[in-house]
Order: structure tokens, then sequence, then C-alpha cells
């Protein structure tokens, strides 16, 4: 049905086309050139499509030949869809014809046929979203008001506008001031103008795409991806018009009508749209259209110069505090549907309403929604919500998940500050800096201090515990991937750190949930996906995935690494470790030392002196740097016996871990309180004395296998 | 028992890069060796010199060498054609630093003007420095590649905040070269060219400066930065390194204090145009060993000096 | 092959004696893979296991020692051809020539000028350490030693320029003491040359027409005993000197040629003379690549102020950053009500800042207290530069002195103010911007504003 009126449409201007060509030529002769002015591509869209340049009338003919063999008339999708694609080559003839013997068809305020000059011009804010979608308007809205409000819409958002039709008429009608400089282009009254449009895109894509002309595959692969059109045709449509639509979603252009009758809809490519009013947010979203905000709609400024300043209580308005009332932050991953976007919804009093210098509950769920969004993600924005609130000024934020505490200043609450625009805040900065994630957000503040409690307790705690639970039962053994980190590259260059669920960065500030995050949302930056497919050993943790890794990114420095042994290609340390662990040959186990511990060890090393010689990218079997929170995985020095070789750590480090420690110990071998087998400082950093310790306590070390 | 004399010979190379047009061009990269191991393979560019000439004219030049190099020139245009004439130049650099809007802010309009001007007035390959603010070069420098076409200048250039708008229309729309700049780091300069050919430049038209100091202002960052960047385009293959690296010398060297100090306050330091001359000149030479194709100077005695070491060495 | 720690320690007699001043064997082990210390400075060493360590232990590039006193100087020593692969260790040192070719007057006048240039530089003297002295055609040994004499007067260590056994010897007698280098030893006299050298204790340059005769004369040096050498790898040009002391280190460190393994000497006057640009531009350059010792007509401040900077750059150890001492600087005039600005102590961070600060003209005192020589955000993630640090350097040290109660902190930190306004009662704390680019201008607007 749908494919059968395209044929017919397609069919009726091959006709028309065929018929005016014929004309042309026998009034000026097959030899009479045709061109459109101000471009170095002749017919651009069937030079773009077939690689032919055609300059005369006489191959205009030759060439209805070849948009001919484009009319197959299988009665799939994709024949109708290149039957489109002819149907815009035609167009084009028609519309070239016009400009015969220099002719100046349109005139104000049509523009018909756009020169090169402007694709160049409008290339780069396309290429830099300033530009981030061009619609193109086919006929006549339901009434002229509505119309201009959606031509409008689209204006504000910075999309450049394209009209062909009865829409040029009603923005006439309203007065709508339009041109090339305002961003409203309108082509011209026949559909056949809309070709100029299509003209640009293909332009675009021989000039910025490097496209070769005639690689019609190469073509709509760069305008599907790189030219952000679509099309709003609104009812009636007839076969012509639907036969030029199949060619812009050949092209990647979706098709939004309000058209409800002889149609049927093709997901994501012909969308039905009965009301006007919502064809900005339904295009936008199918053609995944981003609109970058630039100022964050709030009465106080907001910088990072306010990071630091802290509300006293006699300069504070109000505050709210997590660890009196009920208070929680939280973000929520959402379906497309459930989202929409920028709605900030205040449930509860505001601040004029409450008591100068009161104590109150709040809690905001901001719910975020988007194609690559993942749960994981979660954390990682919320704990941005510190900085977020913490640079309004006059605002002020400490604390995270259902323990922050906000003051707002009197100032701020003079100047307006209320509570919808902690909402616009966190809508703004979590669209801007998540933009590879999150397409549509929106954002509830609740001050109810009933809603406050059910959030809290019903909503965000258990969220966080699942998490919690969810980052316990990551193991290296559960994810496919790990990932790279070479942030430290800039001070160790040689330095590559493999960061896995259980062996966070040595630094101890990057995750594998962190690490994953960064390289979703900056997929050029530091951290790259490892894969680990070829193990070479699994109890070592060798892979030839992650050796090929660290080589690429030591550029050569490293070739091999282990992620479980220390003695054998252990990882590299930047510098900026934690802790460093060192083999103690006597008792046949590892001392650990932290930064923070300035002592003697009974290697007969200080931290600093380890540190010399395991910073800086270098391996140095026997020694690695970690972070704290390693040293109760399950995975430390797993390849020499795991954790039970630790016989030594500073006193303060051990209470640090002792209880996960503990934990990892009883679990693994059966055995309680192991922290108090370990030696520290208030026993002896002496290494024989060391060994009379162990022996006393009966350490497991001592009984294990040489370590060398 | 003769010395063993092990070539060091790498199967990458340095990309080339032609800057100009029409006669008048100048190439730089193109070598697989680090820079003036003509010893472990032949040279096949050696590098070139740049002069800068400022939209400000000589508003802001304290050297008198400088100042009389110049004398006589009333325009840029003018000035254009003795930069151009000086002994041992190789191509003209324009910086556009009146354009800062924290300095004169000069609008984009009248800065254009300049540009044709001196284009107009040399047909010699051409470099043109945008005010080093980003904001502002993502407005100015696309102005400047449309302004140019055809002329296959070197925008310097795109950073990692701009890319987009300058990448693209020095790159794609007006087929200009594109500098490529980051801040003394080999992962940064790395993933600006990621981006930037991903904009769909081609990587041939990719100029690096990688970011550049005056000797004794943590130049040690500059020489291990460049140092990996070599090595990592040679001995790696990594062709996302492999861009030629330009090096603007005297906007660093001019400013710092080694260079700027008059001699009357500073007696015993002796006068200050030697002091500018040899910062200049050991900073460039700095720059070539580490590994830049080309270097951009402004004083002719400098420009001649190094001239000098570059023929010796090639 | 290099051995790690480990390998060593096994190989050690794993008594923890201390004797040889580590508290244990692993320590040892570990100092003596990283070439800190030697194997045998370990008295229990097995004889097998000394010989089959010390070959595998030795450094690649000899560690030669020339001059006494202050002007005992290291040459050489280095592992690596890149300073990111490990740092650099031993600077090269600056010689100016004198020459017997030169008369009394040219002489006189380059003397006095040589003691001009000394100066400090974070923390480094900088200044001329060599004085390199060349026996010019048809001098004859009293000639040459009234030279030498002349130049001994001075202070600085001496290079003697001279392939005349007798007259390097005559020479060599007045000055030997302070430990000089004899650089005259090539494939004709080298025999002659070494006993000189030997017998005066002193350290032997070698050279040669082509690196294949400085090679052969080495090896056979070596092979008389000497292994206090220097190598001059200055050429017949800019070209060959460049390709020959690229080369002769390229060879020792990365393909284990130890013939090749000592430092070199590169003499500018040679291959430059007279062009003075030329010679600094070459300085630069074999500062940056190999030269050990650089000879040059002459060190001015104009030529000192670049190439010490770049050489102090050059080998930094990353591991212990340039710092700047802590204070107050008052810049632009600054009095006791001028407005205080605090940054970092890291070298760079100060460099950039202060030269910003003078480009405003704006009278300020700039307070340096001791971050840990760290950059701004570094030395505030590892909390050596936070409120309570700044606000108590600033109660002890900057409150007796100056009157102004306006901080400007880094922009960088600006989460500090409000920890800062707790801890600094009286003082407005004003943030400042995120680059010290941006200075000028913050500045000249505040001081436009009548806020400083």
């Amino acid at each position: 049905m749908l494919i059968d009126r395209i044929f017919n449409g397609n069919d009726a201007v091959y006709g028309l086309t065929c018929q005016a060509v014929e004309e042309a030529i026998a009034q000026h002769g097959a030899d009479k050139a045709v061109e459109f002015p101000h471009t170095a591509y002749c017919l651009p869209c069937y030079y773009a499509v077939t690689g032919v340049k055609v300059k005369t009338l006489g191959e205009m003919k030759e060439a209805l030949g070849v948009i001919k063999s484009l009319m197959t008339r299988e009665h799939q999708l994709d024949d109708a869809l290149m039957s489109g694609v002819a149907t815009a080559l035609c167009a084009e003839f028609i519309e070239v014809l016009k400009y015969l013997d220099g002719a100046e068809p349109y005139s104000e305020p049509y523009y018909g046929h756009l020169p090169d000059s402007i694709i160049r011009e409008l290339g780069v804010p396309l290429v830099t979203g300033d530009i981030p979608g061009v619609a193109v308007i086919i006929g006549s809205a339901p009434t002229a008001q509505e119309g201009v409000d959606l031509v409008k819409s689209y204006q504000a958002q910075g999309i450049l506008v394209t009209l062909v039709g009865g829409i040029i008429d009603q923005a006439q009608e309203l007065g709508l001031k339009m041109g090339y400089n305002v961003r409203i282009v309108p082509l011209g009254k026949d559909i056949t103008s809309v070709i100029h449009v299509v003209s640009v895109a293909l332009r675009a894509a021989l000039i910025f795409g490097n496209v070769t002309p005639g690689d019609a595959a190469a073509l709509i692969k760069y305008t599907s991806e790189r030219v952000p059109a679509f099309v709003n045709a609104f009812k009636p449509i007839d076969d012509v018009i639907l036969a030029a639509g199949a060619g812009a979603i050949k092209l990647g252009f979706p098709v939004i009508s309000n058209e409800d009758e002889n149609i049927t809809e093709v997901p994501g490519a012909l969308i039905a749209c009965p009301n006007v009013a919502d064809f900005n947010k339904v295009s936008l979203e199918a053609r995944n259209i981003k609109i970058k905000i630039t100022n964050i709609d709030i009465p106080v400024a907001f910088a990072s110069a306010f990071e630091g300043e802290i509300i006293r209580r006699k300069d504070m308005q109000v505050e709210f505090d997590g660890s009196r009332v009920d208070c929680a932050e939280l973000v929520q991953t959402r379906s497309m549907d459930e989202v929409e976007d920028h709605k900030i919804t205040v449930v509860g009093p505001d601040v004029d309403e409450m008591e100068l210098g009161s104590k109150n509950p709040i809690a905001y769920v901001v719910e975020v929604a988007g194609k690559r969004m993942q749960p994981d993600f979660e954390p990682v924005i919320e704990r941005k919500f510190h900085n977020y609130i913490n640079c309004i000024e006059g605002v002020y934020h400490t604390g995270q998940r259902d323990m922050q505490r906000i003051r707002i200043g009197k100032e701020a609450y003079n100047a307006g500050f209320r509570i919808r625009h902690i909402g616009e805040v966190l809508y703004t900065q979590v669209k801007n800096e998540f933009e590879a994630v999150v397409d549509k957000c929106q954002v509830t503040v609740y001050t109810d201090p009933a809603e406050c409690t059910r959030i809290r307790h019903e909503v965000a705690i258990p969220v966080f515990d699942k998490r919690d639970a969810r980052l316990e039962n990551l193991t290296d053994e559960t994810v496919d991937v790990y990932y790279s980190c070479i942030l430290c590259q800039a001070f160790s260059p040689s330095h590559v750190c493999v960061v896995t669920p259980e062996r966070l960065g040595l630094c101890g500030a990057v995750s594998w949930l962190d690490a994953k995050a960064t390289n979703e949302l900056d997929p050029n930056g530091p951290c790259q996906i490892i894969t680990k497919e070829r193990p070479i050993d699994e109890n070592l943790g060798s892979y030839e995935d992650v050796d090929e890794a660290v080589q690429k990114f030591s550029q050569g420095a490293l070739e091999h690494v282990t992620l479980y042994s220390i003695m054998q290609d252990p990882m590299t340390s930047c510098g900026c470790f934690e802790c460093i662990c060192g083999i103690e040959p006597f008792s046949n186990g590892v001392v650990i030392a932290n930064r923070e511990y300035a002592g003697m060890t009974p290697l007969g090393m200080t931290f600093s002196e380890m540190a010399s010689m395991t910073g800086g990218g270098v391996q140095t079997p026997g020694f690695m740097g970690h972070g704290k929170h390693f040293i109760s995985s399950k995975k430390f020095m797993k390849a020499e016996g795991g954790i039970e070789r630790i016989v030594w750590m500073p006193k303060e480090l051990k209470e640090t871990v002792a209880e996960r420690l503990n934990k990892t110990a009883k679990e693994l071998y059966g055995i309680d309180n192991f922290t108090d087998m370990i030696g520290d400082e208030t026993n002896t950093t002496d290494p024989e004395e060391l060994v009379a310790f162990l022996t006393e306590h009966n350490h497991p070390a001592l009984s294990m296998d040489p370590m060398m | 028992m003769p010395f063993n004399q092990k070539l060091q010979k790498f199967n990458a190379k340095i990309n080339t890069v032609t800057i100009g047009s029409g006669d008048k061009t100048v190439t730089i990269g193109g070598d697989s060796t680090y820079p003036f191991y003509s010893f472990d393979a032949p040279s096949e560019n050696a590098p070139k010199i740049g002069v800068e000439i400022s939209d400000m004219g000589l508003e802001n030049i304290v050297s008198e060498g400088i100042k009389a190099y110049y004398d006589g020139a009333s325009t840029i245009g003018e000035m254009a054609k003795k930069a151009a004439a000086m002994e041992g130049a190789d191509f003209v650099a324009l910086i556009l630093e009146g354009g800062d809007p924290n300095g004169v802010n000069k609008s984009v309009d009248e800065l254009i003007a300049v540009v044709k001007e001196v284009a107009d007035a040399i047909d010699a390959p051409l470099v043109v420095e945008g005010c080093k603010n980003v904001e502002k070069d993502a407005e100015l420098l696309p102005k400047v590649a449309e302004a140019l076409q055809g002329r296959n200048v070197l925008i310097l250039s795109e950073k990692e905040e701009n890319y987009k708008a300058i990448g693209a229309a020095a790159g794609l729309a007006y087929d200009q070269i594109v500098g490529a700049e980051s801040a003394v780091d080999i992962n940064l300069a790395k993933q600006l060219n990621v981006v930037t050919t991903q904009l769909g430049v081609n990587a041939q038209k990719i100029v690096m400066n990688i970011g550049s100091a005056a000797a004794g202002y943590g130049y040690e960052y500059v020489v291990s930065t460049m140092d990996r960047i070599k090595g990592a385009a040679l001995s790696q293959n990594d062709n996302m390194l492999q861009m030629p690296i330009i090096t603007p010398v005297s906007a660093e060297t001019w400013g710092v204090k080694e260079a700027t100090a008059s001699e009357k306050d500073m007696p015993e330091w002796g006068p200050e145009e030697e002091r500018g001359i040899d910062m200049e000149v050991m900073t460039a030479a700095a720059d070539l060993a580490a590994g830049s194709d080309a270097v951009i100077l402004r004083h002719p005695e400098a420009v001649a000096a190094i001239s000098r070491m570059i023929k010796a060495l090639a | 092959m290099a051995l790690n720690g480990i390998q060593i320690f096994k190989l050690t007699p794993k008594k923890n004696c201390k004797e040889c001043g580590c508290p244990t064997c692993m320590a040892f082990s570990m100092k003596v893979a990283q070439g800190a210390m030697k194997i045998e400075q370990c008295p229990h060493m097995s004889d097998e296991a000394l010989a089959s360590l010390s070959e595998a232990t030795a450094p690649p590039m000899k560690t030669i020692k020339i001059g006494t006193g202050d002007g005992e100087f290291t040459l050489g020593g280095e592992t690596v051809l890149f300073r990111h692969e490990k740092t650099f260790v031993s600077k090269p040192r600056y010689a100016v020539a004198l020459c017997t070719c030169m008369d009394d007057a040219t002489v006189e006048a380059k003397l006095a000028e040589i003691p001009k240039v000394d100066y400090d530089r974070i923390g480094e003297r900088m200044y001329a350490e060599l004085v390199y002295v060349n026996c010019g055609e048809g001098a004859d040994a009293a000639k040459y030693t009234a030279l030498v004499e002349k130049a001994a007067g001075l202070g600085r260590t001496l290079v003697l320029d001279c392939k005349d056994p007798e007259i390097a010897k005559a020479a060599l007698a007045v000055c030997k003491d302070s430990k000089p280098v004899l650089n005259g030893a090539d494939a004709s006299n080298y025999e002659a040359m070494n006993a000189v050298a030997t017998e005066a204790g002193v350290v032997l340059g070698v050279s040669g027409k082509d690196l294949n005769e400085l090679y052969d004369t080495t090896a056979a040096l070596e092979k008389l005993g000497n292994k206090n050498l220097v190598l001059d790898t200055t050429g017949a040009d800019i070209k060959e000197t460049f390709a020959n002391t690229v080369q002769v280190r390229r060879a020792a460190l990365k393909d284990q040629d130890r013939t090749f393994g000592y430092p070199s000497i590169v003499n500018l006057v040679k291959i430059a003379r007279g062009d003075l640009h030329l010679q600094a531009a070459l300085a630069s350059m074999f500062t940056m690549k190999y030269g050990s010792i650089i000879v040059m007509e002459q060190m001015t401040y104009a030529e000192a102020l670049p190439l010490y900077g770049l050489r102090q750059n050059v080998y930094t150890d990353p591991q212990k950053p340039m710092k700047v001492e802590p204070g107050i600087y008052p810049l632009n005039g600054a009095d006791e009500n001028s407005v205080v600005v605090t940054t970092v102590d890291f070298a760079l961070t100060y460099f950039v800042v202060s030269g910003e600060l003078e480009r405003s003209g704006v009278p300020l005192n700039l307070v340096i207290n001791d971050a840990g020589g760290l950059s701004v955000l570094t030395s505030w993630a590892a909390g050596k530069f936070s409120g309570n640090s700044i606000s108590s350097y600033i109660k002890e040290n900057v409150e007796p002195k100056v009157k102004s109660r306006k901080l400007i902190i880094p922009g960088k930190v600006a989460v500090l103010k409000g920890d800062l306004e707790a801890k600094l009662p009286g003082w407005e704390i004003i943030v400042g911007p995120r680059e010290a680019v941006q200075l000028v201008k913050f500045l000249k607007d505040l001081q436009a504003d009548g806020q400083i």
C-alpha cells in the first residue's frame, strides 16, 4: 500500500521530468548547457549519487535512463526507498531547467538553489553542533499559528529551518522574519524545490566527508550519520510528497507527519505524530539531536570560584541536613519514554514557606534516559552533585547519598534563588557533562517531609544497598573486559594501570566502574577497553590481550604484565600509589608500607626508598605499588598465595584494612583475626625479630612454599 | 677491532606536509630518523624557519634589532614582504594577537582585513596564528581559513576546546592545513589528532604544535614530550603521532624576564638585545634537537643563526 | 643484561650483617640494581658471585670525576638516551676557551669576564665551571705553562688541550693537583700521553680522525689499563661532531659497547669559530644531545641565562621537583600595604606566575610556602597546599610584616576560600583566575575597581 503509493508518485514525477527534458531539447537543442549557479558540482545530487557530471540537456536525457534503472519494482521497502532517491533526482532535473539561460527563477522570499559557499559556511556550525540540526518543513500546517510556532521552536534551538510550500505563506501571513541570517530559509513553492536542501546535504558529504562522487553507499552513510536533518510534512500527503519523503528516509532523514489516512508507520523513519505541537520533540528524538545548553537559568552566578564558599549560620536562610532529617540525592536510569526532558518538579514547600534559619528535609531524584546510559554510571553522576551545587553562588553543599547538607544563603534567597533552581542546576550540568550518555533528564526535588522520608527509606537506601552489593559481587571473572588507565602518563610516561573489578588503580582513585564510565564518556580518553579473551595463565593473570594493550599504551616500554603476581612481570607504578608491598625473604612473605608511614620497615627500606625503586613505570619484581583497598582483595598477589603472605604493615594501615582483610582471610583460609598475626612497627622493624613474632603467632606464610 | 657502527633504522616516517601554493611552497616532515640523525638515514626535508609578524605591528616589540629590520615598513603588507625576504626565512607566520578579548580585542573583520593584506602582499607560504583565546579563535580562525581559500595555509591552531570549529573549517570546508595544539603531553597530542581525524580531516593535512616553553621554563616537559612522540611515531609506527611538529618559539622567548629585563634594571646582565637573541636561538635549537620540524622566530639574527645551524647539520 | 634486585639478592650471603651500610641484604640488592651502590661494597660476597655479578651490574657508561673541592665534577654515568626513561645524572659542564694564540690583552679580558657570570637559579650555582686551555700551533712549553698558570689563577677546573707529551707534562706540573683533564691522546701519541696522564693522576681526553680511530685508540688505552678517559668527539665540522657525539653515546647505552662508555668533549670553538650565535645554538643542541664538556668562546649572561636554565630543566629528576624557597617576594615595588598573592613552591608554577604578576605592573607581595614542590592541584590533593598550611604560614610569617589583609588564592583551589576565611580572621580571601595567563587582566580589573 505504502510502497505502491511511493511507486506511483515516483512514476508520476519521472513522467513529468521526461516530458520537461524533451520539451527543453525541442526548444533549445541537446547541446544547451544546464547548470545551477555558484556550484562546482554541476547537478549536485545526480553527481553525488552517480559520479557523473551532467552539463547539457542531451546528457540529462541520457541520465534519465540511469534514473530509470534505480526505479526497480520488486515491492520491497528498499525498492521503494530507491524510487524515492530517483524521485529526488528527477526533482533536481526539473529544478535545474528553471535556471536555463542564467534565469533567476526564485526571488524574495524564496531562495531556491543554495551556492557552495553557504555549505562551507554551514559545515562548521553543523560539525560543532552550533547548528544542532536541519529541519525541512513541507506543506501547510493546520493553522498558520501552529506552523509558525513550530518554526520558531526550532529557531530557538538553533536549528536551521528550511521551508517548502504552504508553510511559507503561513509564515508571511504572520509576519515571521525569514532569511538565511535568522536560520529560516524558504526554498520554494513547489515540492521539487525541496531538492535544494537535499543538494546541501549531499554536497556536504562531498566537501566535508571526502565522499567520492558515485559512491552511493558512502554517501548515504555520511548523510545518515553526519547530517542531522529531518522532515516535517503536513497533511495532506500525496503520492509525490510520499515518494520524495522516501528519498529523505533513504538518506537517513526521518519523516514526521500528522497525516493519518492511507499511510503506514515505518519505525524510526516514517513517524505519525497527530499533534503538530509535538513535532519538535518527536523529531529531535527520532534524529537523536541534542540541544546544547549554554546558560543555567538561575538568579545567581554559577562558577567554580564559588566552590569554596562557606555559608555561615548567620548568613543562612535555610538549611537541609541529612544527619538530622531525611534527605537523599539519587540518580535513576529510566527508559526514554519515562523521562520528559527538562521537567523540573518541586514537591513540597519552597524556601519562602520555610522558617528563617530552619533545618529541613530535601531529596532530589534525577531521572535520566539515554541509549548509552547504564545504571553503573549512576554513582559516577551522583558524585558530581556536590561539585554542581557547591558552584552556585550563595549555596553550600557537603556530603553525599543520604547524608548531604545544603545551606542556602540569605543573599542567594534575596536574589530569588528557590528550590526549583537546584533542579535547574542539576539538569543543566548533568546534560552538559554527561552528554555522551544522557539524552533526557528530569529532576524532582522533594521538600515535603513525608515524601522525603519515603524517598530516602523506600527508594534511595535500597538503591544504595543494591549498588554496594553489586560492587561486592563484581569480580574479575564476572566481567568481560578490563580497562587501561594512563591518567598519570604526564608524570610517568611508560606506566599503564590495568584496572579490574578486584584491582582498582594503584592511586586508589579509579575503580573499574569509574574507568568504565570514563571510557563511555570520553571514548578517546585515558581509559580504554582491554579485552581478556586470550588467557596465557589465569593464575598469574596474564593475557595476550593485556600484554598487547600494555605494549601499545606504554609505547613499547612494557611487554608483559601479570595481574596477580608481584614476582613475575608485576604491574608497574606511576608514583601515586597509596601503598607498596615488597618481598621479605626471611619470613617468606611481603611487607606493605603506606605513603603516610615515614618509619623503617623490616625490609630495611622506608616507604620513600621503596617508592624510588617502584615508581616511574619500571617493573621491579618483588615490589609493587597498589591501592589500600586492594590489600583485602582475593586477587592480591594471588599467584604467590594471596593475602596469607602479608607479614607486616604499619599499625595505622593495619587498623584501616583490618575488617575487610580479616573477612577475606576467613573466607579464603578459615583464619580468624588474621591481622593479629601480622607484625607492625610496635612489634618490630627488624627482619629476624619479625620471624620470631610470626613464629610465635603461627603465621601461615612461614610454612608456605618459598617465594623465590 | 673497529667500531661496530649500528644504524637505527625505522620502518616508519613522519608525514610530509606542504604549506603554500603555486611556486612558493615549503615541505616539512618526511624523516625516518631522530632529528638530524642523517647518519642513520638521509634526511628528506630539513627543518624550516618561519618569521613571525603581528597584526599589532611593532607595538609589542622591544628588540631594537627587530624594529630596525622593519624600519620603513609602514603597513603590515610591507612588513610581511620584509619578513619573507629575511635571510634564512622559509615562510611567514602572522600572529593575530590583537584579537585577544583580554587585550586589544580587535574584531574578526578587522583581523581578516590584516590577513588579506598580508596574503596579498606576499606569495611566500603562510602560517596564521590565532590570538590564543579559545572562544575567539573558534570564531576567528574559520574566517581566516575562508579568506585564504586556495593558499593552502597552516592555521594555528585548534585546541581540544575548539577543534570542531577550527578543524572543520580549516581541514574540511576550506582545505587548509590544520595546526593541532596541545599542552606538552603525548596523550593529549594524540587524542587531539584522533578526534580531528574523526571529524574527517585528512591526517596528512595536520601539523602538531605540542606546546612549547622558553629554555628554563619547564622545558623538560617539552623535551620529553617530543622525544616520546618521535619515538612512538618511528618505533611504534603510531600514525596518530606521525604529524610533523611546528613550534612557535618567539612568542614564548620574548616574554621571559631574561629577554625583557632592561640593562638599566639588570646592569650585570648586559644588553637585553643579545639576551633576547640568545634566548630565542637556544630555545629554537633545543626544539629542533628534540623534534620540531619547523620553528617560528622573530629576530633576524636568530633566524640567520638557526638557519646556519640547520644547513650545517642537514 | 641488567639484573633486578631479587636476582642480586639470591647471590648475597643473606646475613643482614649491615656492614655495607644497609639494614638488610634486600635493601642492599635493590640499591645495587638501581646502580646506587656497587656489588663490591658487600664484604661477604663469594668470588663466584662477584665475578658473575660485577660484569652484569657494571654501568654501561663510566662515571668520571674531574677537579677537586668545589671544582669537582662528575661526568658520564648515564644509563639512558632519553630523559623520560630515567633521569639524566651528570650535567654537561661548560668551558670557556683560552689559547696560546691569543694576545695577552685578550687573555686578560677573558679572565676578567669569566667570573662575572656567577648566580643562583633555584638553588643551583650557575657559572662557567671549566676553563679550556688550548695549546696552539707553535707554542712551547714555557708559553703554554704560563697560560695554564694564569688560567689556574681563576680557580676553575681546567681542561688542557695539548697533544705534545712534553709540553703537557710541563703544564701538568703546575696544575695537576687540581685534577684537570688532559685532552691530548690520539692514535699517534696515546702511549706517551697515557704515561703523562697516569703519572699526574688526571683524566685523559682521547680524539681520533674518525669514529673508528677514536674507538681503536680508546680500546688501546683501556688495554694499557687506563679507564679514566673522556672522548673528544669533535669532528671536522658541525655535522660530523653531532654524528660522533650521538653515536658514541648510543653505542655505549643502547648497544652496550663499553669502549665508548665514556663522557664526551665537544669543542664548539673548532667548529663554529667566531660565530657566537651559532655557538649558542650548538651549545643548546649538545646540552640536549650528549655533550659532557662543551667548549665555547665565551659565557656571558646572554648565553648563560637560557643555557643554564635549559640544563637545569633537562637534568631535573622528576622525582625531586624543582622548588623555590618559601618567603615573601615583593614584586613591582610592593610595600607592606600591597595585596598578598599566594601560590605553590613548584619552580615552574612560580616562574610562570611571577612572570605574569610582573607583567601586570601591580605592586603585590607574592607569598610562597612549602607545598612540597608540587603544582597547585597536586599539592592541594596531597594536602600540602591547604587551609592549614597557608593560614599558619601567613600568621607566622606574613602578618608580622605585611599590613594588607587581602589574599588572592589560585582559582584552582577556590574550594579553600571558606576554610581560609575561617582560619584567617580579618583577611579578605579573593579567588584568582585558574590560569596564570589570566592574571594580568584579573589584577588590572581589581585595581581599576579599587579593590586592591
